[in-house]
């Protein structure tokens, strides 16, 4: 007798890694002395493979470093950068800690907010982009800085912006 | 593509560590090795005694660049001499202290220093593994390290037999994935060893029981890139800049509306003052200093009358701050101190790991009063409510996180208590250009 | 003995073991410093930081001496930040300040700090009451709030049938996802997120994939982790809570039932109480449900025609000892049978076996219904060491190796089970499972080594086992008598070679003997067995064998036994102790040992007939119609019984049944008079577990009207009988056995609160047997393995509303390759053909199932495994695929 929210009761589908993945997973298992120790590696290559760390994906992580399914669910939840969700083909994350903001990182997402569309977390309807408030990203004396997935774009005022958006598909 | 990160460019960009940095073609190995690269590892590895090489470090007074200053040496002198199980070196490239940037621009640029670096301390602790643990978003560098890495292995300066002397030193690359505490050197080894990334009780400490419980030496980027330099030139030569006790060399990072923000190596005990208005130009669009933030956001800020502290440990210290990770965040008179504030205490309440009451609740709390006074709803009670809370954390969280969380707050109301109190009478800001620049914010046509 | 240290604790100076923690050393200085992620079965975290103190060490001059101060009393060195004391441990000379400004201040403030985002959820939450944070908020919080900002909240979830959280009221003390990591071996919870964010889960938040045990709850010290079957029925200060002894499983769990009005409401672990303090598994913790319902049997039954019709306890008592009378007389005494008692209380089982022998005068007296082999009343005993000093579970965490020979722990002992893996974790435990399957406590991630021997091939293996363990030659810790009999053992068991062993146990020799050298080897060492080796046709052998493995290894000493017999049921013990054994009268007094019985005769007055039969051998001879009267106690024949036909016949051929159960099951509904009797938790007594361990269990509740203690029971027949029996109490029943039964001489009902009293006597002489030859393994059909698991247990357990659910539908277990020879798919119908019968079930497939082998736990209400009349344990059974499944 209670008021919870349905959970779901289904367990996650089983999913392979593709074959060309292989390599790389055993390269990154060979560099440790115990094989959970790999497992933030293969997160990355899950999400390289996915382009996010889906239930099923967990799963698949868990599998390969021999660790439990709950285990990992709390590893890839704890780190930022492993997205639970889909996101679109361009991950726009703005700085918005304070040397950024100093040089105008708010008023840069607001800008981006009001061009895009959409708010933090979001993503566009034709899964282009998607925008992100991020923490200092070590880019402080080039702010306001975006990090497009993993490349850096540093001195961005609108103008710069707008163009920078213009050349991503 | 990555663009380069930006750097004000003067004539001579640094003393030792910047001294050749903008050289073209730097991280290749041709190139590091005509400037004399790998020549401290031909000179020391299976020549010179680790515990001599210990004894250099210690001597030159090198102390730990991330934050905490800790003598170098004197680390790496906590290893148990006689203990069987293997020993590692972490090199703790998780460069995520606000204002901080200098890692960053060191690897992208001189990767095979840190390379070199690493090998030299190995050698003096006796690890055969050397870990890289950098932050998620150093994708790039990770790429640009491996390659570097790749370069030495080849010419046996890392690997099964480095520089023939029969020692085996394996060095890999390890890729976080966002989080501040990671940082932290015992979070990091739980990081690194596959679970969630919190901090874990001292002691035993990583010297003796680190990661995998063994004996494990952690340092930060810039420190061990130090260590050639030192160990090719002696204690005594590294002694010529900095003082007594905060010898050597120290690269800022200065962010802010300065005319030139970047990274600068000074020596240690330089004015600020000279940091920011010779070396950066001082401030542009006639904005004047109100404070500076001068090792990273977890250090109290001081404010412009104190602006001529020595940048080293002690002076630092004695200002009532510290040098940190010596990310200097230059914040202007049209900048809102609480709001700045603001900033910072969101961040670290963002970045608590959640294992301890005091930062996990504390910094949750301290945002939500900040977030009162910044919307004009604050409460005469509530500058000493902050105060009391931040004393609550300091000294009492399980790691340094809660204390960054703490001081900052501590500082900024012991200096600038008029800033808060304005607040809470006229429900707003004094000044707040950032506010102001949100608001002008271009519309976007449709 | 560690050394003392001195340490001083607000000024006070006391002395403590050296590795005391400061929250202990301060405990023990009767100063209280609160904890919250503290747990004596974890290790120390220091998240939470209520237990800060402070913490100096007297200042040393340049001379290495203590610094004095002017009033001659030693300077102190405070540490400039405050310590948790929990993962401090205390040096010589400390000095500990718990109630200085800077430390009340500390610990106020994280007080304050845990009520930030804490939810004022006291009115609608179950915790309260009984809530640690509630009770230290009063202590060493403040009467008020300053935190008036909007708190963090997450939606509440059920994390399956059992654990209801609310995470608004979690503290992160992460006490539930340790417990889960580290003593049960599940890791079925996590932190995800992280900050304020951090929530505690299960994976992708999908219901609990783990043993439900509820422990988690438990530990909770707050109400963020409640139970769900609980939720909302009561508060705690309604209730009146007693401690009884599990009726389930042999661990000896004590279990707090809380108690309003005559419904058992919940059961909870005891803290510090007991063998099992805060740990109980699922059905500790949720079977207690069918003492509530309200099919109990009222009022006894006579058989009346063809139907049972409800009478009178006078009438019921007259009829059944009228009709003992009369079929003893016409008949002769061993016309009649006493069956079951594995789960009465020590009184009641001594009552019954004397009802038996010395009123009745009936020779045949067995507990072990299920057992398929006649095993004498002493071969348990000799088996773990004759009634040396035994093994505890305590000493069983501190072992170095242990070696579990047969059962499955997760179903037969949990509790055993749990202290395996939290040895594993923490103590530095090692773990050999022998078992055909690869059960729970075999799973590489418990490091441990499994020898997955053939079904069929246990005697094979043991005779293995000990052979090897005599490579390193006879152990010297052996008694002499066995010395030189453990010298000709070596010899005979010579035969064993790699080759033979391979063949017959299908585990290589190499594995074997680094078992038994990791055996030889520990100075701490155990090994179990249970009922996978005493329901086994060979069983007579196998025990033997145990014991020879035992001297051999040295894990039976002169001085001591480290070998425990896990019994099925939770009184199994006891009903061995009491002679509830067709050879063995109370406390292991041989029939034929002429001094010994006589004592029992002179007390009881009379002649006590010599041995008589089995279970397994009354079971015949009542089918046969010789023996003519049955009365059946705590068990559920037509389901224990080995061959369930036989059994219908001999309930059918028999001229009187007399049936003592709870409910009318169909045991019972063949009976001619059925006593109902009172539940574990309506009577006290004493209770006998896997440590020879005496508890007395409370009564909780009284009795369900109409229902009587099953001594009461007796009692009144003998009396009818004509025995002079006046016994008021069941405390009066003890004080009898403690003057009588060897083993239990002395021993006081008021002793055995709060941890019991374990039992050591020599009372067997050790013996080394000659190897008794194998079987060649067979080929025809499938091996049938089948064994207890965790949700279920008897036929109580089927009448819990929670139990059945967990344990879900009855199903026979293949490997998936040999579902494909087989042709059938997980869900499809599975005939087993057995002697006498078969029964159908849908097919599971499982890859830790052996090819070659069906796994059916005979648990399930569904599985009537002794349809298929297999009289052992490791039998073979012919599989096909059915046309449908049998309607249930």
């Amino acid at each position: 007798m209670s008021h919870a929210p349905v959970m779901p009761v289904e367990a996650p589908p089983r999913i392979e890694w593709p074959a060309e993945r292989r390599p790389e997973i055993e390269a990154a298992l060979a560099r440790y002395p115990n094989k959970r120790s790999a497992v933030l590696p293969v997160l990355w290559i899950a999400q390289r493979q996915w382009g996010w760390i889906s239930p099923a994906a967990m799963r698949l992580v868990a599998e390969t470093v021999e660790l439990p399914e709950p285990e990992v669910f709390g590893i890839a939840t704890f780190y930022t950068m492993f997205n639970l969700q889909p996101v679109g083909r361009h991950h726009l994350q703005v700085c918005m800690t304070l040397s950024c903001s100093l040089m105008g990182a708010d008023r840069l997402f607001r800008h981006l907010e009001r061009r895009l569309g959409i708010g933090h977390g979001q993503t566009t309807p034709d899964r282009r982009y998607t925008l992100r408030r991020v923490e200092c990203l070590a880019a402080c004396g080039g702010g306001p800085c975006m990090q497009v997935n993993f490349d850096y774009h540093e001195n961005l005022d609108e103008r710069k912006v707008d163009a920078l958006l213009e050349t991503l598909a | 593509m990555t663009p380069k990160s930006t750097a004000a460019a003067p004539s001579e960009r640094g003393p030792l560590l910047f001294k050749d940095i903008d050289t073209p073609g730097l991280t290749s190995i041709e190139t590091y090795r005509k400037g004399g690269g790998y020549r401290a590892v031909a000179e020391v590895v299976g020549k010179k005694a680790p515990e001599e090489c210990i004894e250099i470090v210690k001597a030159s007074g090198l102390r730990g660049r991330g934050g905490a200053g800790f003598p170098t040496g004197l680390k790496w002198s906590f290893v148990p001499k006689d203990s069987p199980k293997p020993r590692y070196l972490v090199c703790n490239a998780d460069e995520s202290e606000p204002g901080t940037f200098k890692d960053r621009e060191l690897m992208e640029k001189n990767p095979h220093l840190l390379v070199e670096g690493m090998v030299l301390s190995a050698w003096a602790i006796k690890a055969n593994t050397g870990y890289i643990y950098l932050r998620g978003e150093f994708d790039y560098i990770q790429t640009i390290l491996d390659r570097a890495i790749a370069e030495a292995r080849e010419a046996s300066w890392v690997g099964e037999n480095v520089a023939g002397s029969g020692w085996r030193f394996e060095l890999y690359t390890h890729l976080g994935a966002g989080a501040y505490i990671c940082g932290e050197e015992t979070a990091l080894l739980s990081s690194l060893e596959g679970y969630r990334g919190q901090p874990r009780l001292k002691p035993p400490f990583p010297a003796v029981e680190g990661l995998y419980a063994c004996p494990t030496v952690v340092n930060n980027t810039e420190t061990l890139m130090n260590v050639p330099h030192i160990l090719h030139h002696g204690a005594q030569w590294y002694r010529q800049w900095g003082t007594e006790k905060s010898a050597g060399t120290k690269i800022l990072s200065v962010s802010g509306p300065v005319k030139r923000p970047g990274n600068y190596e000074v020596p240690l005990g330089m004015p600020l003052s000279q940091l920011i208005n010779d070396l950066c130009g001082g401030m542009r669009d006639g904005l004047k200093v109100k404070a500076v933030i001068p090792g990273g956001s977890s250090v109290p800020l001081l404010p412009a009358s104190m602006l001529d502290t020595g940048l080293d440990y002690e002076s630092m210290n004695a200002a009532g701050t510290f040098l940190g990770s010596g990310g200097v965040i230059v914040i202007d008179d049209q900048t809102c101190i609480v709001d700045a504030l603001y900033n910072i205490t969101r961040f670290y309440e963002h970045e608590s790991c959640g294992k301890c009451t005091p930062c996990r609740e504390g910094t949750y709390w301290m945002s939500e009063v900040f977030e009162r006074l910044e919307s004009g709803h604050g409460r005469e009670h509530d500058i000493d409510l902050l105060l009391d809370v931040a004393d609550n954390i300091n000294g009492k969280s399980f790691c340094a996180l809660g204390d960054a969380a703490a001081m900052p707050v501590q500082g900024a109301i012991k200096h600038f208590r008029d800033e808060f109190e304005y607040h809470v009478t006229h429900k707003r800001c004094a000044v707040n250009r950032r506010r102001a620049e949100i608001d002008e914010a271009q519309v976007v046509p449709a | 003995m560690s050394a003392n240290v001195k340490v001083h604790i607000n000024g006070r100076a006391i002395e403590v073991p050296a590795g005391t923690l400061v929250t202990d050393a301060a405990h023990m200085a009767e100063v209280h410093v609160p904890i919250f992620c503290s747990h004596s079965k974890l290790p120390p975290l220091g998240a939470c930081r209520i237990c800060v103190v402070e913490i100096g060490m007297p200042k040393l001059g340049p001379d290495r001496k203590p610094v004095m101060a002017a009033d001659g009393t030693p300077e102190i060195a405070w540490m400039p930040k405050v310590q948790t004391g929990c993962t401090t441990t205390v040096a010589d000379g400390m000095h500990v300040r718990t109630e200085s400004p800077v430390a009340v201040k500390a610990r106020k403030g994280v007080m304050e700090f845990l009520l930030v985002n804490h939810p004022l959820d006291c009115p609608v939450c179950d915790e309260g009451g009984e809530c640690q944070l509630q009770d230290l908020a009063f202590a060493f919080g403040q009467d008020f709030s300053r935190m008036d900002e909007a708190k963090r909240t997450f939606d509440s979830e059920d994390l399956g049938p059992v654990v209801k959280k609310e995470a608004n009221r979690c503290i992160v003390c992460m006490r539930c996802v340790r417990y889960c990591d580290e003593v049960m071996g599940d890791d079925a919870l996590t932190a995800h997120q992280r900050g304020v964010w951090t929530e505690i889960s299960s994976f992708n938040r999908q219901p609990l994939e783990c043993e439900q045990c509820g422990n988690c709850v438990e530990v909770c010290p707050v109400g963020a982790l409640t139970a769900l079957p609980y939720r909302f029925k009561a508060r705690p200060w309604d209730l009146r809570q007693h401690v009884t002894i599990c009726p389930y499983c042999s661990n000896g769990c004590s279990v707090r039932l809380g108690v309003r009005g005559d419904e058992v409401l919940r059961a909870r672990g005891t803290e510090f109480r007991g063998v099992n303090q805060e740990f109980l598994c699922v059905r500790g913790r949720f079977g207690y449900e069918f003492i509530n319902r309200s099919d109990r049997l009222s009022a006894p039954l006579i058989r009346v025609g063809d139907a049972l019709s409800p009478s009178t306890f006078d009438e019921a008592v007259a009829l059944a000892s009228h009709r003992l009378r009369e079929i003893a007389a016409v008949n002769g005494p061993e016309s009649v049978a006493f069956l079951g008692g594995e789960k009465l209380n020590v009184e009641e089982q001594y009552l019954f076996q004397k009802l038996a022998r010395a009123v009745v005068r009936t020779p045949h007296v067995d507990a072990r219904t299920r057992f398929s082999a006649r095993v004498s009343g002493q071969a348990i005993l000799s088996a773990t060491g004759g009634g040396r000093p035994a093994l505890s579970w305590e000493e069983l965490f501190e072992a170095q190796e242990v070696l579990v020979l047969g059962d499955d722990l997760q179903g037969e002992g949990p509790l055993a089970q749990a202290v395996i893996i939290r040895g594993q974790h923490q103590a530095g435990l090692h773990i050999t499972v022998a078992h055909p399957r690869r059960v729970k406590l075999a799973r590489e991630k418990f490091r441990g080594d499994w020898l997955g021997f053939r079904p069929g091939s246990e005697l094979a293996l043991l005779h293995a086992l000990t052979r090897a363990a005599l490579e390193g030659g006879v152990p010297a810790e052996a008694p002499d008598v066995v010395k030189a009999p453990l010298g000709g053992l070596r010899e005979t068991l010579s035969a064993w070679t790699p080759e033979r062993v391979r063949a017959e146990t299908g585990v290589e020799m190499a594995a074997i003997a680094a078992a038994a050298g990791r055996l030889r080897a520990a100075s701490r060492k155990a090994i179990l067995f249970g009922r996978a080796f005493t329901e086994h046709p060979q069983a007579v052998a196998l025990l033997q064998a145990i014991e020879n493995l035992g001297w051999a290894s040295g894990a039976l000493t002169e001085a001591r036994s480290s070998i425990m017999y896990v019994g099925p049921q939770n009184n199994s013990q006891g009903a061995l102790d009491m002679g509830l054994t067709p050879d063995v009268l109370p406390g292991y007094v041989a029939l034929d040992d002429v001094a010994g019985r006589q004592r029992f005769e002179q007390q009881w007055g009379g002649a006590l007939p010599a041995a008589g039969l089995s279970a397994t051998e009354i079971l015949d001879s009542a089918a046969e119609g010789k023996i003519k009267a049955l009365w059946i106690v705590s068990d559920h024949w037509l389901r224990s019984a080995p061959d369930r036909a036989r059994a219908e016949q001999a309930l059918a051929r028999a001229e009187l049944v007399i049936v003592n159960d709870l409910f009318l099951t169909e045991t019972a509904a063949r009976a001619h008079v059925v006593f109902p009797v009172a539940s574990f938790a309506e009577k006290e007594g004493v209770v006998v577990n896997s440590e020879r361990r005496l508890q007395k269990s409370a009564r909780a509740l009284p009795p369900r009207r109409g229902t009587r203690a099953d001594w009461e029971v007796f009692q009144a027949v003998a009396q009818a009988l004509g025995a002079r029996w006046s016994y008021r109490t069941a405390e009066d029943v003890f004080r009898e056995i403690a003057r009588l039964v060897p083993t239990y001489q002395g021993r006081l009902w008021a002793t055995l609160l709060p941890d019991g009293v374990v039992w050591s006597e020599t009372r067997v002489a050790p013996a080394v047997s000659t190897p008794t030859e194998t079987r060649p393994p067979e080929a025809d059909g499938l091996a049938l393995l089948s064994g207890g698991i965790l949700f279920l247990q008897g036929s109580l357990s089927h009448r819990s509303e929670l139990l059945p659910r967990l344990a879900k539908e009855a199903f026979a277990a293949l490997h998936p390759d040999e579902a494909v020879r087989l042709g059938v798919s997980a869900g499809d119908a599975l005939e087993l053909e057995g002697p006498a019968g078969q029964i159908t079930l849908p097919v599971a497939l499982d890859a830790s199932v052996p090819a070659g082998s069906v796994f059916v736990p005979y648990a399930y209400a569904a599985v009537e495994l002794n349809r298929l009349g297999l009289r052992s344990r490791a039998p073979r059974v012919t599989a096909r695929r059915a046309a449908a499944l049998a309607a249930v």
